[in-house]
């Protein structure tokens, strides 16, 4: 994976996560899979640094030699044309008098061969000598060479005759014409050999420089990008140079030193990290276990909740079972105690004396007592016994009912009852029943001390939950004793005031909480009862609505 | 109905004589025949076993069933009076201390006419005993023989 890849910058900071490779810089091109067809030249060679060095050395060295060249060639042509010059001026020194002498004595030969003489000087491709004064036709003229071929270089001079008087006078005109392509040429092939011989130089210093550059810093950098490309977190050996030990410390050393300080600290951090990673995944790995522990502890937790569950429900079932199978059971002798006493008493009462008398009738009073507790056992093993049958019910007639029972019971008792009109609930009718009658009973004979009893029956809601509650004005109880009120055989007042069980309210409780609800109570000594309970509490309708939870 | 004899089904002796003693102080006095056990029971009815020559016409106007007994249960003695067409319409009354109610709804699934459950107290049987008599004897219209 390459680091452009990756979207990393060169140089930018180095993820320890993705720590697979470090790509390497493009201009080395130090990548394991080198193209086939560089495998003549490196590919550093071809693009790197050497290459434009060399290149900017030929460029360098070739415009200063082509400018010195230049300026060789502009100050030999200088001296050519000076010695051009200083040729022209020898001509007028040594030759013109001669020819001043020949011209005068009309000596053609001699002026051809001073004419020739002249022309064999360097340079020189054309010499004229021409006389002045006579006429046209017999004005002498003698040219030595081909005139006119450029480039050339001409100069007149005047051919002078000295007179006897002492006077001197222009007899003729000597035109000499020198080429200059001879002195070009020269100047060209100089040029040449300066070019050639600078140029070959150049590029040789330029090949030793690129040699020398390439042992000297190249290899080394191309060295240092393919030990970066190859780097590994954790197991990189340090970046050593293949060279000779330095006296002083380099750039390059420099730039060893500081990768090996950094692949050491990236390495540290990297170790630093993997320990982290470790500690993390033991972390995790723990964290997992204990999650798995904790899981299988919950599960087994769970299962041993629900077996108790089911043990506690099958041993509750069972005690039900039992007290309904006793209370059933117990229900026969009783009745054949009572039968028998009843016959007893009918057969022989007139013959037993009153003590006698007063014994069976305690006996018979013992077996009704005993078939009333009975009674009330079955009553309560039957509440929480039974599978509830769910109707609509009104508490308010139900309610009624019991009141009704209660009168025919003790019709000469006064008592005052308010019963709402209407408690529509949900329920199972016969247990509800069941519940009223013990609590409207009680009711009733709590107040029977009472001159202007009163009972009162009627919902109401707190914080949106209906509770039904029943009120008297009865004897009332003490507060001090307000848990013991539910528990079965606990009776707060002495046998002889008032007959009960002590089942009760036990019976109710168990009825109230089969359908969803609690029932609490509230009581002063000699002010006052108040129970009151709800049904299907937590459930949205509360109970009050047709469809039964459940 | 060639009889008006009154079929009693109970185990135990205290009770057939209890029972015994209310019918003998009621207005009723059809006779009482008692049989201690389910499978006594199914022989008086039938004719068979120790009953064996027993009369057809000799069958009681009304059966008081009691539910638990030795061996063939009470239910079951319905159930057998129930599938037997010389038995099918003869009345029975379930009279029993168990007001169990998968027995009531059982008893009635069975077909039979009447549950009562004893009460305890003497004279609250005996009156029920002789209203007993007294309706499905005389007031009710048995069924033709």
């Amino acid at each position: 994976m390459s680091q452009t890849d990756k979207g990393i910058p060169c140089g930018g900071p180095v993820a320890v996560a993705g720590s697979e490779a470090f790509g390497t810089s493009g201009s080395f091109g130090a990548r394991g899979d080198r193209p086939a067809d560089g495998a003549s030249l490196h590919p550093y060679l071809r693009h790197g640094i050497g290459v434009r060095l060399l290149m900017a050395i030929i460029l360098f060295s070739g415009f200063v030699t082509l400018l010195s060249t230049l300026t060789q060639l502009y100050l030999d042509y200088l001296t050519e044309m000076r010695l051009m010059r200083d040729r022209f001026g020898e001509i007028e020194t040594s030759s013109l008098a001669s020819l001043g002498g020949s011209l005068w004595s009309l000596d053609t030969d001699q002026l051809r061969l001073q004419a020739e003489g002249i022309k064999r000087l360097p340079d020189i491709q054309y010499v004229e000598i021409r006389e002045l004064g006579r006429s046209t036709e017999r004005r002498l003229l003698v040219a030595v060479g081909e005139a006119g071929v450029q480039p050339l270089l001409a100069n007149d001079y005047h051919i002078i005759h000295g007179e006897a008087g002492g006077g001197t006078r222009s007899i003729g005109v000597l035109h000499v014409e020198a080429s200059l392509s001879g002195m070009y040429g020269r100047l060209i092939g100089r040029a040449v050999v300066i070019l050639v011989s600078q140029g070959v130089k150049t590029f040789l210093v330029a090949l030793f420089i690129l040699y020398i550059v390439h042992r000297l810093v190249t290899r080394h950098l191309a060295a240092i990008a393919e030990h970066v490309g190859r780097y590994r977190f954790g197991m990189a050996a340090p970046l050593v140079l293949d060279r000779p030990p330095q006296r002083h410390e380099d750039e390059l050393d420099r730039v060893v030193g500081a990768f090996n300080a950094m692949s050491a600290g990236i390495d540290g951090a990297y170790l630093h990290l993997s320990e982290v990673n470790a500690e993390l995944a033991n972390d995790i790995a723990a964290r997992i276990k204990a999650e798995e522990e904790v899981r299988r502890l919950n599960a087994h937790l769970e299962q041993r909740v629900q077996q108790r569950t089911a043990e506690l429900e099958a041993s509750n079932r069972e005690l039900d079972a039992f007290t309904y199978s006793v209370s059933h059971d117990l229900r026969a002798p009783l009745r054949r105690i009572e039968g028998f006493g009843q016959l007893l008493n009918a057969e022989a009462g007139e013959r037993l004396d009153e003590q006698c008398r007063h014994y069976l009738e305690r006996i018979r009073a013992g077996t009704r007592e005993m078939a009333e507790m009975t009674e009330s056992f079955l009553k309560l093993a039957r509440s929480s016994r039974s599978d509830l049958i769910m109707e609509p019910a009104n508490l308010a007639d139900l309610a009624a009912k019991v009141i009704t029972r209660l009168r025919e019971r003790e019709p000469d008792r006064i008592v005052s009852v308010h019963i709402a009109p209407a408690m529509p609930v949900t329920g199972d009718r016969r247990l509800l029943d069941i519940a009223l009658e013990n609590l409207l009973g009680n009711s009733w004979k709590y107040t029977r001390p009472r001159e202007a009893a009163t009972i009162a029956f009627a919902p109401e809601v707190v914080d949106g939950v209906t509770r039904y509650v029943i009120r008297d004005n009865g004897v009332g109880f003490d507060m001090a004793h307000v848990n013991r009120l539910f528990t079965p055989f606990n009776r707060l007042h002495r046998p002889g005031e008032f007959e009960g069980t002590g089942i009760g309210l036990a019976t109710v409780q168990r009825i109230i909480t089969r359908h969803g609800g609690r029932i609490w109570a509230e009581g002063t000594v000699n002010q006052g009862a108040t129970f009151s309970f709800t049904l299907w509490e937590g459930s949205a309708d509360n109970g009050n609505l047709e469809n039964p939870p459940g | 109905m060639a009889t008006s004899k009154i079929l009693l089904v109970e185990d135990n002796q205290d009770d057939v004589e209890l029972t015994q003693y209310a019918f003998r102080a009621s207005q009723v006095n059809n006779e009482l025949d008692v049989v201690r056990d389910g499978e006594e029971a199914l022989e008086y009815l039938f004719g068979v076993g120790r009953h064996t020559g027993r009369r057809s016409c000799e069958r009681p106007a009304l059966v008081l069933l009691d539910l638990k007994l030795p061996g063939i249960g009470g239910l079951d003695v319905l159930r057998s009076m129930r599938a037997r067409p010389e038995t099918r319409r003869i009345p029975v009354v379930i009279l029993t201390t168990s007001d169990d109610q998968s027995d009531v709804v059982n008893g009635y699934d069975l077909g039979v006419n009447s549950y009562i459950r004893k009460p305890v107290a003497f004279h609250d049987f005996s009156s029920l005993v002789e209203q007993l008599g007294l309706y499905w004897l005389v007031t009710n219209t048995a069924p033709p023989a």
